[in-house]
């Protein structure tokens, strides 16, 4: 017979530490010491040092004071550059597009055509993805010269590997029962796709892709670094040259940018989905 | 025509979903399947629509066998057969019209087609069809917001677009409730008489099965427990049928 208050036998307390098994809360004491040293090394890898902050806090201000007021003189310069750098982004986010969806269909494992397809398709979305985009800036730099065109390239195939497997993992988890429907009704492969998959998915993959322009409008802003358009490269020589007037005029507008193209994404996003 | 003929269908697992099934349903009949759970009705769908390859025997439609076909002959044979399930299985994002037509894309295949477009006398006949299922006024409807039972009725419509020979359908009243239900059995049952086509239907409901079948087949364990003309078959053989079959 149990007294007035009920137990229950797998009451565990905040920490999910309970009373029933030593092994359990001996492995959780493992993870929680991992999770410490984990912690740890990270500091010492970075070599972290706040101390140097306050010490440098002076410098800060120096630069920061030395930034205002921003140099609005450089206003008119500064747009060509500015539209450089959204072009850049609405350039490689379509590129990216265009080659991602088809791609994305060999890639999804619930509707592509065979292993070795998917396998090909999901190697080609890795190796895309994994490579970052400044170095891709730097690949394309060297093959067809310095401007946009690189930078547009390098946004085009990193945004590939992206959206291709995002594309890929919203087609994997549709509901797949009209697509069995239309495909019993006698449809080829191809129609079933425009017919039943994309209708379905499209403002999923829409969506997808605004917030990929979105990460673009950002990547694109440091593709200038390595000479490939768009406001990075003036921001940079800005730099190097001292113009600090310059430098917060040209992150002001790059704000305006960002802010800009984040809010209407956002706007599209959701009428779309 | 629909004939079924000693169709066995083993799983890997060493189940025997059907053994030795044979049934024929005849053009202008409406023949309903009863049984229980687990008892093989939708393994012998599966089978006729060939998303299950049978372990042996033949299955031909309107004088085509479909066993042992694959491919580009599979889909030219599956032309003949339009099915409708439980759910309505639409894409929920197109309107009524475009879902209906879709019925009619094995038929016409070209760069339109291929490219998402439809054929505008397919959009044409679909009108027809969906006059026919009681929904002319809602061509224009995105699909997901249609109720269950005017989804189902649109999924007919699908089917007919399809201009099937045979037609087979799932629980297609399952999820209904019981004034829809009796709409889409009428629907069937009209289909079949004035649309001569051989309609193969699996039913849970025993009482619907009564009011609107010509022929009930039994199936209890994946075997023929009894095929008779309605009036033939006793309500306590229907009752054996899930005596002892899981819930």
């Amino acid at each position: 017979m149990t007294s007035g208050a009920t137990q229950r036998p797998d009451a565990a307390g905040f920490w999910g530490w309970s009373s029933g098994s030593a092994a359990a809360n001996a492995l959780r004491v493992v993870g929680i010491l991992v999770a410490i040293l984990v912690v740890v090394q990270t500091v010492l890898v970075v070599q972290a040092r706040p101390q140097d902050l306050v010490t440098g806090f002076r410098g800060m201000v120096d630069i920061v004071r030395r930034a205002v007021p921003p140099d609005v003189s450089r206003l008119p310069a500064a747009l060509w550059p500015a539209l450089e750098t959204v072009d850049l982004a609405i350039f490689g986010t379509l590129m990216g597009l265009v080659l991602a969806l088809p791609l994305s269909f060999f890639a999804a494992s619930n509707v592509t055509p065979s292993r070795a397809a998917y396998y090909l398709a999901r190697g080609v979305i890795a190796f895309t993805r994994a490579v970052p985009d400044l170095v891709w800036a730097l690949i394309f730099v060297t093959a067809v010269g310095l401007g946009p065109f690189p930078g547009g390239l390098a946004l085009g195939v990193h945004s590939l590997g992206m959206l291709g497997r995002l594309f890929a993992e919203t087609i994997e988890h549709m509901d797949m029962a009209p697509i069995e429907a239309l495909a019993l009704t006698g449809a080829r492969r191809i129609q079933v796709i425009t017919h039943g998959i994309i209708p379905t998915v499209l403002p999923s993959l829409l969506g997808i892709s605004l917030y990929r322009l979105d990460e673009n409008i950002r990547s694109s802003l440091v593709l200038g670094f390595v000479g490939a358009g768009g406001i990075g490269f003036q921001l940079l020589t800005a730099m190097n040259l001292f113009q600090y007037r310059e430098v917060s005029l040209l992150l002001i507008v790059t704000f305006v940018i960002v802010f800009s193209v984040e809010r209407l994404s956002a706007m599209l996003r959701r009428r779309l989905v | 025509m629909l004939q079924v003929k000693n169709v066995c269908v083993r799983y890997p697992n060493g189940t025997r979903a059907l053994s030795d099934f044979s049934i024929t349903v005849k053009t202008g009949e409406f023949v309903t399947v009863l049984g229980g759970n687990g008892s093989g009705k939708t393994t012998l769908l599966r089978c006729i629509t060939r998303t299950v390859k049978p372990s042996s025997g033949e299955i031909w439609v309107n004088g085509s066998e479909m066993t042992e076909i694959e491919g580009e002959p599979l889909r030219r044979a599956r032309l003949n057969l339009a099915l409708i399930s439980q759910h309505a299985s639409l894409v929920r994002r197109r309107n009524v019209l475009a879902n209906v037509a879709t019925g009619s894309l094995g038929r016409h295949f070209n760069l339109w087609t291929a490219l998402g477009g439809l054929p505008s006398e397919e959009l044409e006949a679909g009108r027809n069809y969906l006059g026919k299922v009681g929904l002319a006024s809602l061509e224009a409807q995105r699909a997901s917001t249609l109720s269950g039972g005017q989804a189902q009725r649109v999924a007919i419509a699908r089917a007919l677009a399809q201009k099937p020979q045979v037609l087979l359908a799932d629980e297609p009243v399952a999820s209904l409730d019981p004034e829809a239900a009796n709409e889409v059995m009428r629907l069937l049952v009209d289909l079949a008489t004035n649309g001569r086509l051989a309609v193969l239907c699996v039913l849970h409901q025993v009482d619907l099965a009564y009011a609107y079948a010509h022929r009930v087949i039994g199936i209890r364990r994946g075997r023929v427990a009894f095929d008779r003309e309605r009036a033939d078959v006793s309500r306590a053989e229907i009752e054996q049928l899930y005596v002892g079959e899981p819930a």
